[in-house]
């Protein structure tokens, strides 16, 4: 459903139409709590942004202050340097290859048990979506136990699969809910064409799923872009690891450079940036899918 | 808003051949990296899990020793639970709180609503880093705020403290999921037909009274996914502990999936059985704690009409 | 018109998922792995790789390989690796890993190692069972360094053997508080041990060695009244705000820097590693230029078994993975190192004991005057082979991290709570 920006005003209420000044003054302070709270949340981030282009030193001389000089150095320092470049580059195979795979055999399954009758289709169906509450750690051992066993233990390889298991239930979930509003005529014109179920997938359905598939891969990019728990198991050697993996590698340092973990978080969370701010709206609406009723 | 009528007109037959195309890759991933390593758990569970192949069947020696013999895991159990019964309370009622506040016009709503859904983007690791350095003692915002007012003696290591640790990251998570409470309730509100609103307005209903009894019943069902949500999200709840405290002082902020990290891959013992027991009992909380959850408050829906 | 993008797409997931596999084979040469420990600290890390060039140089045809971590992450890494089959040749590790032999993943060193440069205890400290499994390298004692301009400011003359009592010592730190000088530089944030030297020493010295290794080993109450006085003494000394507020936080690198940089404090206690980072380049942490650096010794214990006592310990140690497919490779990449020359160039260039037999008089160079003053601190010492964390295992040394190295030092814990925790733990652990 759809999210204006204008449905969400409402006209005026009566009350403060007969008492426009206080009306006023209750906005006003309305706006300023809300100001103090927008600065509460977007605060941080802000400020990471500012230490990311500051030296360290520069950091422990003013923690606050917002860069004199803009260090944009920094941020090669930090990606050839400082190894950010690798682990942003194994992130992104792995998650670029994960959400690929995700994707494609999610929606897959929504298809069948949005669009097909068969005995079996609410109980698996239900069976994928109930592990969205498991906690991880249920699988968490296991997993480690079953990687080793079969050599992918601290390879690329085995995390993105793990990756797919893991991203499944939610994007089967999102899918399934989308393809199965959609009207069935357009199905049954497909099939007096002579198309095959394949064909049918390929043809009618995705096109038409893209705005759910859409917001499915945008919120697995992000969701795996940071995940932490599965990685910090299943990957050892430093070559490997993944962005979250190598900020935190740099927070055990003895001495802790500020202005380059800064730097290195602010490339780990620019992507995610990029995506919000051309996607805000599809992505607010996709994470939202689930909750609203 | 119904199917329409999907499966019903599906087709005379099930075409088996193209079904099982699509089901089955979907149903191998669960099967091989859910389904299986559930079992697995269970499975280690009853063992003593060594390396290099060498398991021995344990019985309940496991179960037993974590439930009677092993104040670490109640602490983080109660760690744990006092987590995610608390944060969804805070959460979600502010989360109430201020998508009525942008509901009731307030310009710039839509900049607003980007702002404060940002923390949820971040990685945790992100976040705790973050935090870490706002809770610093020396040079942290939070000291340096109290400081700024003067308030010099409540200034205290919030993170060292064991006394302060846990709601220090009580509200960090709270930091970063009213935001996302916000715009699912905005979202919620503006479906709502607005006639029923306007009664509400004519009939010249105080403020309190309308949200309680106007509002609130109406978003019910949205409040309620929230509250479940944000308490499964907490009881699984690892990274943001690890990366700050982890798990300390002194256990206070200890939770159910620290412990078992520990015991599985931190410990001076190899046993993978142990922490694989404990990861079963937790699943079995997690899945009683949803139900219950569920049912407690749906209960109350059904009452009212 | 949709066929050929998804070809396109399942050909590129292909050729991602066949490369990211053929990525991870090896390159075929005999390839030597070795991860340690000691990623900040220069000397040592120049001491390895000099070793290991010589190696390469005696062996052509093996390559070694060294990967260096943070003491944490290293044995994070270690113990998914090894179970995973996964893990290094050679590899750093320290005496108290006891699981790693009980697992069977060391070699045995004990034939191959060149055992008659090694000092006895230091062979006894690795020796477990019928095997020997630890090259033990580093060795270290538990010191108490002091700035002497600040105890001169603070107007604290100490006598010749760096030693005061117990009240001139809480004396001491009490000057220093108001003086507004931090009186005992400590940091727990990352390390399980060196909150607790301000605990054990004082323990060692008043119950003598029999008693203390009673004591860890469960023979002795942790309610014994001696411990109880130690402690309140201990108490006294937290109470008085001795360490600093942020002492749970602080990690190791970052407490020496607090001592001898910013913003300074009056004494450090801490292992005889230290000048592996102080003595780096200001800019890599080290020491500031003429930095006053002296060695005191912990308070004397009234009615202390013995006085003089110290605690000393097998630190950093190379072990050989028992699935090794080189093992007698690894094992004279390590006899590289275990030679006397090699010995008093550790002990030189480090400036931290070893486990190697070494004439520390015959130490001259370019540090000479710090050996000085940690050859008079050594005069007339009894050592106590051990530190608690490597006597301790399972449950009671978890317990002891969080009680006496974290909760008891930060003031957060009574002498009673601390030590009713430890008697449950010991009690438990005997059962």
């Amino acid at each position: 459903m759809n999210v204006s920006a204008e449905a969400l005003y409402v006209e005026p209420t009566l009350r403060s139409a007969r008492r426009p000044l206080a009306g006023h003054i209750a906005r006003s302070l309305l706006l300023i709590l809300l100001a103090g709270y927008t600065a509460f949340s977007a605060g941080p981030f802000l400020w990471l942004a500012s230490m990311s282009l500051r030296t360290t030193s520069e950091i422990s001389a003013n923690h606050y202050a917002l860069p004199s000089i803009l260090h944009w150095e920094k941020f090669p320092a930090a990606w050839f340097g400082s190894s950010y470049g690798t682990y942003f580059l194994n992130s992104l195979e792995v998650v670029v290859a994960a959400v690929i795979v995700l994707t494609l055999i999610g929606a897959m399954a929504a298809f069948a048990f949005a669009r097909y009758r068969f005995r079996m289709n609410r109980v698996l169906y239900f069976v994928i979506f109930s592990t969205i509450i498991f906690p991880p750690q249920i699988t968490i051992i296991s997993l480690f136990q079953v990687l080793v066993d079969y050599g992918l233990f601290n390879s690329l390889v085995g995390l993105t699969l793990v990756y797919i298991a893991f991203q499944l239930p939610l994007t089967v979930y999102i899918l399934e809910s989308f393809f199965a509003r959609v009207p069935q005529d357009l199905f049954d014109a497909a099939r007096m064409d002579g198309y095959s179920d394949g064909a049918i997938f390929w043809r009618v359905m995705l096109p038409i799923g893209l705005p759910a598939i859409a917001t499915t891969v945008i919120l697995n990019f992000i969701l795996l872009w940071n995940e932490f728990l599965y990685a910090v198991v299943l990957i050892a050697d430093d070559a490997k690891r993944t962005l979250p993996l190598g900020i935190q590698k740099f927070m055990g340092d003895q001495l802790e450079d500020i202005g380059m973990i800064s730097t290195g978080m602010m490339i780990s969370v620019i992507p995610v940036v990029i995506l919000y701010v051309f996607f805000s709206e599809k992505l607010i609406q996709g994470m939202t899918a689930g909750a609203v009723k | 808003m119904k199917r329409a009528g999907a499966r019903e007109d599906a087709g005379l037959r099930t075409p088996w051949l193209a079904l099982s195309g699509f089901l089955l890759p979907a149903l191998v991933m669960y099967a091989a990296f859910t389904a299986y390593p559930v079992a697995r758990t269970f499975w280690n569970a009853f063992h003593k899990v060594l390396p290099n192949g060498n398991e021995t069947w344990v019985g309940f020696a496991n179960l037993r020793a974590i439930l009677n013999n092993d104040p670490t895991f109640w602490k983080a159990v109660g760690n744990t639970l006092a987590w995610a019964l608390v944060s969804p309370v805070l959460e979600v009622s502010l989360g109430l709180l201020l998508a009525l506040a942008l509901y009731a016009r307030i310009p710039f709503a839509r900049f607003f609503r980007i702002a404060w859904f940002t923390p949820v983007l971040i990685s945790y690791v992100v976040v705790g880093i973050l935090w870490m350095w706002i809770y610093n003692y020396d040079w942290g915002v939070a000291n340096e705020l109290l400081r700024l007012v003067g308030l010099d003696a409540w200034t205290r290591p919030w993170l060292g403290n064991p006394a302060t640790a846990l709601p220090a990251l009580i509200f960090v998570t709270t930091w970063m999921w009213t935001g996302f409470n916000m715009v699912v309730l905005l979202a919620a509100l503006s479906s709502l037909p607005s006639e029923v609103l306007e009664a509400a307005e004519l009939d010249n209903c105080g403020w309190g009274r309308k949200l309680w009894f106007v509002i609130v019943p109406l978003v019910r069902p949205t409040i309620l996914n929230l509250i479940v949500l944000s308490f499964i999200g907490k009881m699984k709840i690892f990274d943001l502990v690890w990366i700050t405290t982890h798990g300390g002082p002194l256990w206070s902020t200890e939770t159910v999936s620290t412990y078992v990290y520990k015991r599985a891959f931190d410990w001076s013992t190899f046993d993978l059985g142990y922490p694989s027991a404990i990861a079963a009992i937790w699943f079995v909380f997690v899945l009683a704690g949803v139900l219950i959850l569920t049912s407690l408050l749906r209960s109350r829906e059904r009452l009212e009409f | 018109m949709i066929r050929s993008p998804v070809r396109t797409l399942a050909a590129s997931v292909a050729v991602s998922l066949l490369a990211l596999v053929t990525s991870a084979s090896a390159v075929a040469q005999t390839k030597l792995t070795l991860w340690s420990h000691w990623a900040d600290q220069d000397s040592k890390v120049a001491f390895v790789t000099d070793a290991v060039k010589r190696f390469e140089a005696k062996h052509p045809g093996v390559k070694v390989e060294i990967t260096w971590y943070q003491k944490p992450q290293l044995y994070a890494a270690l113990k998914t690796a090894l179970r995973a089959h996964q893990a290094p040749d050679i590899f750093y590790a320290e005496n108290d890993q006891t699981e790693y032999i009980d697992n069977g993943f060391l070699y045995d060193l004990s034939k191959d190692l060149n055992w008659s440069a090694i000092e006895p205890w230091a062979k006894q400290a690795w020796t477990f069972g019928k095997g020997t499994y630890g090259f033990p390298l580093e060795a270290w004692t538990v010191e108490l360094y002091y700035n002497r301009d600040l105890m001169n400011k603070i107007g604290v003359t100490l006598p010749e053997n760096g030693e005061l009592s117990q009240a001139a010592f809480l004396d001491m730190v009490k000057k220093a508080k108001a003086a507004g000088i931090t009186p005992i530089v400590q940091g727990v944030g990352d390390r399980p041990y060196p909150g607790a030297f301000l605990v054990h020493e004082p323990l060692l010295r008043k119950l003598g060695k029999a008693d203390y290794m009673k004591l860890l080993k469960g023979e002795l109450s942790w309610k014994d009244p001696r411990v109880i006085e130690t402690l309140n003494y201990v108490k006294q000394i937290v109470d008085a705000g001795a360490l600093p507020k942020a002492y749970t936080s602080i990690k190791m690198g970052e407490a020496h820097y607090y001592f001898h940089t910013n913003p300074g404090g009056l004494t450090f206690p801490m292992g005889s590693f230290y000048p592996s980072r102080a003595f780096n380049a200001p800019d890599k942490g080290g020491e500031p230029p003429n930095f006053p650096l002296g060695l005191m010794s912990f308070p004397a214990m009234d009615g202390g078994k013995c006085n003089n006592c110290k605690t000393l310990a097998a630190g950093g140690s190379f072990v050989v993975n028992a699935a090794s497919k080189n093992p007698k490779l690894a094992v004279a990449l390590l006899n590289e190192m275990a030679t006397p020359e090699m010995g008093a160039r550790w002990v030189k260039e480090t400036l931290v004991q070893t486990g190697i037999k070494t004439d520390m008089s015959a130490i001259k160079g370019e540090h000479a005057d710090y050996f000085k003053r940690l050859a008079d601190a050594s005069r007339g010492i009894d050592y106590f082979v051990g530190l608690p964390s490597q006597i301790l295992q399972g449950q009671p040394k978890e317990v002891f991290a969080q009680v006496m190295n974290t909760a008891f030092p930060a003031g957060l814990l009574s002498v009673k709570d601390a030590t009713d925790q430890m008697e449950a733990a010991m009690k438990a652990a005997s059962k």
